[in-house]
């Protein structure tokens, strides 16, 4: 396996990741998707790590904190779309468009 | 891995699976997070019995280690299983004490509303000193080291809803967590100084071949001294044991013995090699714990609630452990704490045979409600007690007699004297307790300003499961005393030479002594028409005294948690006026630029997500035409 495929598997992730963002109307969803596109970022930082030649722990121990930090915005997220369905009862995002200028 | 491992693990595993278990799927179901929390210290109890057998060579142990995180250039931090014959005999401890007080809950629990998560923290209690027992590496100790204070918090604070529980679960962890600073310190020292905390290679470092220079062990004895204190509640860190009565009895008997205070001592044990390397240091803990010993037996001479005297007493007994490795002999310092384990247990589960009865602590109380009728009670107290004051032939003469040899071989005669008086303050506070509660005639009520009752909830039956677990230590008590053979066989010779029935001058001494406290007692409480006052209570000045903790809780109100609440109230302004004022201001802000910019906005998500990718893959394509980001 070279690094290349590494990091065409990791387009694919992100591609897949900003199709949903773009398309689906549920914020729950567009969250998945966002957490694809971060798995993506994951997987290029171990991969592109190897091949600037450098430790591969580099890249692991980031790609773990990277980890950590979707977890903690993932949390952050799903509390916040809580609070919004109480006060809207709605996560449509086409519905929440209360920001109009 | 092979099976004495495994075994090692799953006397671990099973503790734990039964705590996750019960707390996120068994909370509705009392009779079933019971039943599973007993089975896994019957899996635990029996894996660790296995690993006694293994270990049953002198100088043979087993180690199974994995890297945790493997990074190049980093610390390779070693986490697994260790253990020789003193690691397998105290897990055999812990998981065998464990269970006796899961067997005795089942009847002083019964009808709690929190049954099942009693039952899941006692499970973690078990899961938290199994790992501490068994672990390979101090970091490793460390967590669990802190698991064990978690538990603890828990348990004590277990009747949260009332205020004295709570306050005294938060104060059984922050006074621990004074001395697990130090600890914290110690271990990142070591990490710095090895690359990683293996205990073996800490113990060879430090030894006259090793690495560590004289003044570098020194000063990682001292930090790591600052958390056994902490834990074992020794010297000015103990106040927080006797407040920590405030958690159900069944809790006590577990804390008391195997566990958290037990943990202090196990890794003074576990580490003798290291810390032997600075004798100054150990010269300072072996007099830090005389004094501890003394002092709390003075305040047991006083205490009117039965369990704060069992209290007390633990700690005096904690002292004669560590003064014990402290003179040098692991045996004597670990048979003690194994006697102990079993009487101690045994005296708070006949307390609270007495105190489901009576519904009072009072032992003033308890004598006037017939506690003659409570027979496993009865057979449990003095059973207990007389292990405690050192009879021959209950366990605690034995173990009590190894500490007093080893200190009269090493420790000079100005601590063994303190430490035969400390012997006799033992057997006089002992049998005070038992004949306050337990009177020899009729005695009359006691008025309302006697009574430092506490009023627990009302008990629905289950004595049967409380007086198998009392009967079954009872009988313990007459047993374990022959043990210290057994254990010096494995774990080295010094302090427990002579053997058990080796009658010198020592053993005569120390008996003769403890005659002397018991007949004592029984002229101020145990004969008819008794004053029932002892020489100390009648001194109004030394009964204040003794019965305030010598005042040391007062010192610390007026000036550690003084200054603490007074830093606390200056970063509470700088919270609310600094921080809240700089966050509220950026927030309105926003709000006012928001208002501002709304124009521009459409108020569709995926619009703007849209814009800005465009945007950002526009900004790709112009830095890689220009040629990268130079």
């Amino acid at each position: 396996m070279t690094v290349a495929s590494y990091l065409f598997v990791a387009a694919c992730l992100f591609g897949i990741g900003l199709y949903g963002l773009l398309q689906r109307r549920s914020l729950v969803a567009m969250l998945i998707a966002l957490e694809l596109m971060l798995a993506a970022v994951s997987i290029n930082v171990v991969a592109l790590t190897t091949l600037a030649g450098r430790d591969g722990a580099l890249g692991q121990v980031v790609a773990l904190i990277l980890v950590g930090v979707a977890a903690a915005e993932a949390a952050i997220a799903l509390s916040l779309f809580v609070a919004i369905h109480r006060a809207r009862h709605t996560i449509d995002v086409e519905q929440l468009s209360e920001l109009t200028g | 891995m092979s099976g004495p491992v495994l075994a090692a693990v799953l006397a671990q595993a099973a503790p734990l699976a039964a705590c996750l278990t019960i707390l996120i799927g068994l909370r509705e179901r009392p009779r079933a997070a019971a039943g599973l929390a007993t089975l896994s210290l019957v899996v635990a109890l029996g894996a660790t019995a296995y690993l006694v057998v293994v270990v049953a060579v002198p100088d043979v142990h087993w180690v199974a280690q994995t890297t945790w995180l493997p990074v190049a250039d980093g610390p390779a931090l070693a986490f697994g299983v260790f253990f020789d014959p003193l690691a397998a005999t105290m897990s055999f401890v812990v998981a065998f004490i464990t269970l006796a007080v899961m067997v005795y809950s089942l009847g002083y629990m019964a009808g709690d509303p929190g049954f099942a998560r009693y039952f899941g923290f006692l499970a973690l209690f078990a899961w938290a000193m199994l790992g501490l027992v068994l672990a390979s590496n101090l970091l490793q100790v460390l967590v669990f080291w802190e698991l064990v204070g978690l538990a603890s918090f828990l348990l004590i604070g277990f009747w949260f809803e009332q205020s004295a529980p709570a306050a005294a679960a938060r104060k059984a962890f922050l006074m621990t967590r004074v001395g697990d600073v130090g600890f914290l310190l110690g271990v990142l020292l070591l990490v710095r100084a090895l690359g990683n905390a293996t205990i073996s290679d800490v113990v060879a470092a430090a030894g006259p071949a090793g690495v560590f220079s004289p003044r570098f062990t020194t000063t990682v004895a001292l930090l790591l001294l600052m958390g056994v204190i902490g834990k074992s509640a020794q010297g000015p860190l103990f106040t927080w044991l006797p407040d920590a009565m405030e958690g159900p009895t069944p809790v006590s008997a577990l804390l008391h013995s195997a566990t958290m205070v037990a943990a202090g001592v196990f890794l003074v044990a576990r580490l003798h090699g290291f810390f032997a390397a600075a004798p100054e240091v150990m010269r300072g803990l072996l007099w830090l714990a005389l004094a501890t010993a003394l002092a709390t037996a003075t305040m047991a001479m006083v205490a009117e609630d039965i369990k704060r005297v069992l209290a007390y007493s633990t700690i005096s007994q904690l002292g004669y452990m560590l003064m014990a490795l402290a003179a040098g002999s692991v045996t004597a310092g670990f048979f003690h704490l194994t006697t102990h384990a079993g009487f101690k247990a045994l005296l708070f589960m006949a307390a609270g045979i007495f105190i489901h009865h009576a519904h009072s602590n009072d032992m003033r109380v308890i004598a006037t409600k017939q506690p003659r009728s409570q027979r496993a009670g009865v057979i449990g107290l003095v059973s207990g007690s007389l292990a405690l004051a050192g009879v021959i032939p209950f366990s605690g003469y034995f173990s009590k007699e190894a500490v007093l040899a080893t200190l009269g071989q090493h420790a000079g005669t100005a601590a063994l004297a303190l430490a035969y008086l400390g012997a006799g303050l033992t057997a006089y506070y002992t049998f005070r307790m038992v004949w306050l509660t337990i009177p020899v005639g009729a005695v009359g009520a006691v008025g309302a300003e006697g009574a430092v009752g506490k009023v627990h909830y009302e008990p629905s039956g289950g004595d049967r499961a409380m007086a198998a677990s009392v009967l079954v230590l009872s009988a313990l008590t007459l047993v374990l005393g022959y043990l210290g053979g057994w254990l010096a066989a494995r774990l080295g010779h010094e302090g427990v030479e002579h053997g058990p029935f080796a009658f010198g001058a020592g053993p005569l001494v120390a008996l003769a002594l403890v005659a002397a406290g018991i007949a004592l007692a029984w002229v101020e409480f145990g004969r008819r028409g008794a004053a029932r006052a002892g020489f100390a209570e009648r001194v109004p000045a030394l009964r204040a005294f003794f019965g305030d903790n010598w005042y040391l809780d007062r010192l610390y109100g007026a000036t550690l948690v003084r200054w603490g609440t007074a830093l606390s109230r200056a970063a509470r302004w700088h919270d609310h006026t600094v921080l809240d004022g700089a966050s509220d201001g950026v927030a309105s802000g926003t709000v006012w630029g928001g208002r501002i910019l709304a124009r521009v906005q459409a108020g569709y998500v995926q619009a703007y997500v849209a814009v800005a990718i465009s945007l950002i893959a526009a900004l790709g394509v112009w830095l890689v035409r220009r040629g990268g980001l130079q």
